[in-house]
């Protein structure tokens, strides 16, 4: 029983050391708008709302409601982090989504935007835009 | 449960059945079915409930198994090695946020390690109170059951469900305007809840024979039947886990065409239905009667072979890994009366009820010597078929829908016993029982039929619009 809590006991402490350099991702901010702009396109308000910062959360769904009627893709897209604000990270982002309706296509550059991106309990999540 | 895990779990049970024996293939089960908890955990709009809700069902599975168990048997070595399955599958998927870049087992982004830390903790101690009180208070067991129905009560009550969500959104600084009842989808509760209650209460009637903690794991979170059912023993479940299992070609051909059977009332015969199938929208928009028969119709066969169909699925998948799930379904529009229906629809549900509430309500309703038989077979039928109502939501229309099937049971009952007394002789003349019979099944199923109308909807006054428009009135 002791070699048990022991191997127990090893395997947390290794985890957390796991964990702790895990943290330091430098691409999560970008990562967390490419979710973000993924869950956009699906219509996945679940998804959507979970990547997004409280204040966010309505214009999230806002910005879906928009969408409705039509159907989504992302073409090329590919975000970075270009900079810092505070504790708000900036992220860039290349391509564009595609908005179809009645076999007539609307592009959307996502390019126009840089997204605010913000820390909580150490998730990324889309907080405005600029 | 979509194709691809319909198909993964299919593939995932030849090759358990295929590559292992013995405990192995106990082991390999529960590893596959604590994997699956998560994966078939659709996604929350609270941030990794689709982690936190299967840990939560795996931490009651756990505890239920500690209290139920004999003093020291977690120290056996197989059921360490069960709970190091359980402990580490959950801990890996945890730790995937840091290794994977994208989840692949849960739907989100699992919670931070530090947070799961914390969770493990004070589950962990809340486990180690709870185990060391049982084996000195009897209570625990009953408090285990009460905490259950609680869980349902507020899961099943929209009104709870959305205070919980209220609570859980405020707790995570979201935006509360935004709650739903929906948010709690805790996927497979309804289920997990009964097994476990069933065998808290075998317990308590000292009939519960000793699992081990990866049998007992595997029974309540059985990859197959995990989603719909049905509710088997535990028993019973175990027995097929002991055996010594290989698959037959025979075996996999039955099992292959049970799936089989099931894929196409599931995705070809219930999805088409669907389209046609009463619901809120097209409750208001059909407008002539005929239509709505049809609309009615099509809802009683759709849910019918979407339930049989996951039901045959599940049974299907379960024989390729030498486990026998009880039938759920047995032809139950086709039963010349109501009883017989219920003994052929949902049947494990039935059972279950029967056993945990209708028999020992019935005796202790025998206690009181005032109460007039035909009385005791009204409370009993209808507060039994009132739970059931309740067991698939706590709203106004599945009480309607309860009550309108626990008061026709009683007409039934009263009306076969008239039969029996007044005309002894019917059984005799052979054309009369025929048309009887026929006349029954049309009975019994249009009275179903005309219950699913409270059932599909949401709303008493709806359900009330669609009776009148089906009546012409």
């Amino acid at each position: 029983m002791r070699k048990v809590l022991v191997i127990l006991l090893m395997a947390f402490v290794s985890a957390l050391l796991l964990s702790a350099c895990g943290s330091q991702n430098k691409n999560a901010p970008a990562k967390a708008v490419e979710d973000y702009l993924n869950a956009l396109v699906e219509k996945n308000s679940d998804r959507l709302t979970t990547l997004s910062c409280s204040d966010w959360e309505d214009d999230a769904l806002l910005e879906l409601d928009s969408f409705q009627a039509v159907t989504t893709k992302l073409d090329g897209m590919a975000c970075q982090q270009s900079g810092t604000d505070g504790d708000t990270a900036l992220v860039l982002c290349k391509g564009k989504i595609i908005a179809t309706y009645n076999n007539e296509d609307q592009e959307l550059d996502l390019s126009v935007r840089t997204y605010q991106v913000v820390q909580q309990n150490g998730d990324w999540l889309v907080c405005g835009t600029r | 449960m979509g194709l691809v895990q319909i198909g993964a779990s299919i593939l995932t049970a030849l090759l358990i059945s295929v590559l292992t024996r013995d405990l192995w293939r106990t082991y390999l089960l529960l590893a596959f079915s604590v994997l699956a908890i998560y994966w078939f955990q659709p996604l929350l709009p609270l941030r990794s409930f689709d982690f936190w809700l299967p840990s939560l069902s795996l931490a009651l599975v756990v505890l239920t198994w500690l209290i139920t168990s004999q003093s020291g048997a977690w120290r056996i070595r197989q059921n360490i090695i069960g709970f190091s399955i359980i402990f580490g599958l959950v801990t890996l998927i945890d730790l995937s946020r840091y290794f994977l870049p994208d989840p692949i087992i849960i739907a989100t982004t699992p919670p931070q390690f530090i947070q799961y830390f914390v969770f493990t903790l004070i589950i962990g101690l809340i486990i180690l109170v709870v185990t060391w009180i049982s084996h000195r208070s009897s209570w625990t067991i009953s408090g285990a059951i009460i905490l259950l129905i609680l869980l349902l009560v507020i899961l099943k009550t929209p009104e709870l469900s959305l205070k919980a969500s209220v609570f859980f959104r405020a707790l995570e600084n979201r935006q509360v305007e935004n709650a739903s009842f929906t948010d709690l989808r805790w996927l497979g509760f309804s289920y997990i809840a009964f097994r476990l209650i069933h065998v808290l209460r075998d317990k308590q009637m000292a009939r519960l024979p000793e699992l081990s903690l990866a049998e007992f794991a595997t029974y309540v979170v059985f990859f197959p039947s995990l989603v719909a059912g049905p509710i088997d023993r535990a028993e019973r479940f175990a027995q097929d886990l002991r055996k010594d299992f290989a698959l037959t070609q025979d075996e996999t051909l039955l099992a292959g065409q049970r799936i089989f059977l099931g894929l196409f009332k599931k995705f070809v015969i219930a999805d088409a239905l669907g389209l046609i199938a009463l619901n809120d929208t097209l409750a208001t928009q059909v407008r002539t009667t005929g239509w709505m028969w049809i609309i009615v119709y099509a809802y009683a066969f759709q849910i019918y072979f979407d339930f049989s169909g996951y039901t045959d699925i599940a049974i299907g998948i379960a024989q390729l890994v030498g486990i026998k799930l009880p039938e759920n379904f047995v032809a139950p529009y086709t039963k010349p009366n109501l009883t017989q229906f219920w003994n052929n629809w949902h049947m494990t549900l039935t059972q279950w009820f029967r056993s945990y509430f209708f028999n020992p309500f019935n005796r202790w309703m025998r206690g009181f010597r005032n109460i007039t038989p035909w009385i005791m077979i009204l409370i009993g039928q209808v507060a039994t078929m009132l739970l059931i109502g309740l067991w698939h939501g706590i709203t106004f229309n599945f009480i309607l829908w309860g009550l309108w099937h626990g008061f026709g049971l009683f007409i039934q009952n009263r009306w076969s016993d008239f039969i029996r007394t007044r005309y002894p002789n019917l059984g005799q003349n052979t054309r009369l029982q025929s048309i009887l019979q026929i006349g029954g099944i049309l009975l019994t199923f249009h009275f179903v039929a005309l219950g699913w109308v409270f059932f599909a909807l949401s709303e008493s006054l709806l359900s009330w619009q669609v009776f009148r428009k089906l009546f012409g009135l």
